[in-house]
């Protein structure tokens, strides 16, 4: 069988578009896989795991991580729940924050700020499920004023707490209450 | 596939069955195995030079495809969560950005003014008009590339509590590298047409991130009141 040159062209322009099609996908779908540096990598470098670091403040030519307000002070903590429950327990005495957690990939798993937090301090309680029913077995005092947070599968993620700078004088006051503020074990 | 046969013309014997007056569907296929090694490496050459050109110019615009767009700001509140397209996870995760989650506030960028035309650093710029509601706002000026840029006070940012208003609650910024009188938003000193220029606007505790619906709601206006 032979075939016209035109329909040959053809079939090559088609084959060359669906291949072009199939590799565009593929390249788009293993980006996510092969960055070099994800924002969960980035922040190990201000700190240890499972206590908030506090991040430099946001100026031009030093930002510690891209796209942060430049009118905030952010720390962040990065913790592991297959190490156990993360507890994170803040007072900020701004008249702004809000915290977000995120897991390895940087997707928001739960987010709150200090008006939908309903109290003035951060206490917030992340597990997985099978660690909720163990908990439940013997609970702690204060386990109904906390915001349990439970994850099917024990994720690996960070939290990035941001507060509000009124005024360059309230700086030092909010730079320890981020340090102050914990992420850690119950 | 060669149409003119350089075969002689022999009307009886075994060499007619190169005969050229066969209809062509039935006439033999001869192969020609370097024609078709070259014709199939071309295919794959070029479509993976398409494809991954493709790829890159899409991520490397910075501008996830399921944008919000309202004049010339754009939102993307799909954008960090697990219900994100694959295009923001790529443009997201390549960028190590960490996005405003919903339940935090809501970032809008504009990298057009009003009249569509792309954001230049070196002209003078009138932000006016209103937010939807929000118990705080900022507005920031960063480069093409959304980095921060040095300015002469020092401040890229405004913020919505020192704001001067107007009496109905609207207000009018002026974007522009030297000093200006009233709410003066300072772009980049010294700085080309090249780099850029977006306004980032974020909405914090505002309630178009939770839940209600962006449609309809009002953005202050980008006007271009000068260029040198």
């Amino acid at each position: 069988m032979t075939l016209s040159p035109r329909f040959t062209l053809t079939v090559g322009i088609l084959a060359t578009l669906c291949l072009a099609a199939v590799i565009h996908i593929l390249v788009v779908l293993s980006i996510p896989r092969n960055v070099q540096h994800s924002a969960y990598d980035n922040i190990a470098t201000y700190g240890i795991d499972r206590q908030f670091n506090l991040l430099p403040d946001v100026k031009p030519g030093q930002e510690a991580l891209p796209d942060l307000d430049p009118a905030m002070k952010h720390a962040a903590c990065r913790f592991q729940l297959a190490d156990g429950p993360v507890l994170f327990d803040a007072s900020i005495p701004v008249s702004f924050w809000s915290i977000g957690l995120f897991n390895a990939a940087g997707e928001a798993v739960y987010s709150l700020n200090n008006r939908t937090a309903g109290a003035e301090r951060l206490s917030m309680l992340v597990l997985t499920t099978p660690q909720l029913s163990i908990l439940r077995e013997n609970p702690p005092e204060n386990l109904e004023d906390l915001i349990v947070i439970e994850t099917p599968e024990p994720i690996s993620g960070f939290a990035l707490l941001r507060a509000y700078v009124p005024h360059s004088s309230k700086a030092d006051e909010i730079d320890l209450a981020l340090r102050a503020a914990r992420c850690g074990t119950i | 596939m060669s149409e003119t046969s350089l075969w002689p013309r022999v009307t009886s014997g075994e060499t007619n069955w190169y005969e050229n007056e066969l209809p062509r569907v039935i006439r033999p296929h001869r192969g020609h195995p370097v024609r078709t090694l070259t014709a199939i490496s071309l295919v794959l050459l070029l479509a993976s030079l398409l494809g991954i050109s493709s790829a890159y110019l899409v991520i490397e615009r910075e501008q996830p495809l399921n944008a919000v767009t309202i004049g010339p700001w754009q939102a993307y509140p799909k954008a960090g969560t697990t219900e994100a397209d694959p295009y923001s996870v790529a443009i997201y995760t390549r960028g190590a950005v960490i996005p405003l989650a919903s339940g935090e506030g809501l970032a809008l960028v504009a990298r057009v003014d009003s009249n569509e035309h792309l954001l230049d650093p070196t002209c003078v710029y009138r932000i006016a008009g209103q937010t939807p509601s929000a118990r705080l706002w900022t507005l920031t000026a960063v480069n093409g590339r959304g980095d921060l840029v040095e300015t002469l006070p020092g401040r890229v940012h405004l913020v919505s509590q020192n704001l001067l208003r107007a009496g109905d609650g609207t207000f009018e910024i002026t974007a522009a590298a030297s000093p200006q009188s009233g709410n003066w938003l300072p772009l980049a000193a010294g700085a080309n047409a090249s780099d850029g220029l977006r306004f980032v606007l974020r909405l914090y505790d505002a309630p178009v991130t939770t839940g209600a619906a962006l449609d309809g709601v009002s953005m202050p206006v980008i006007e271009r009141t000068g260029c040198p």
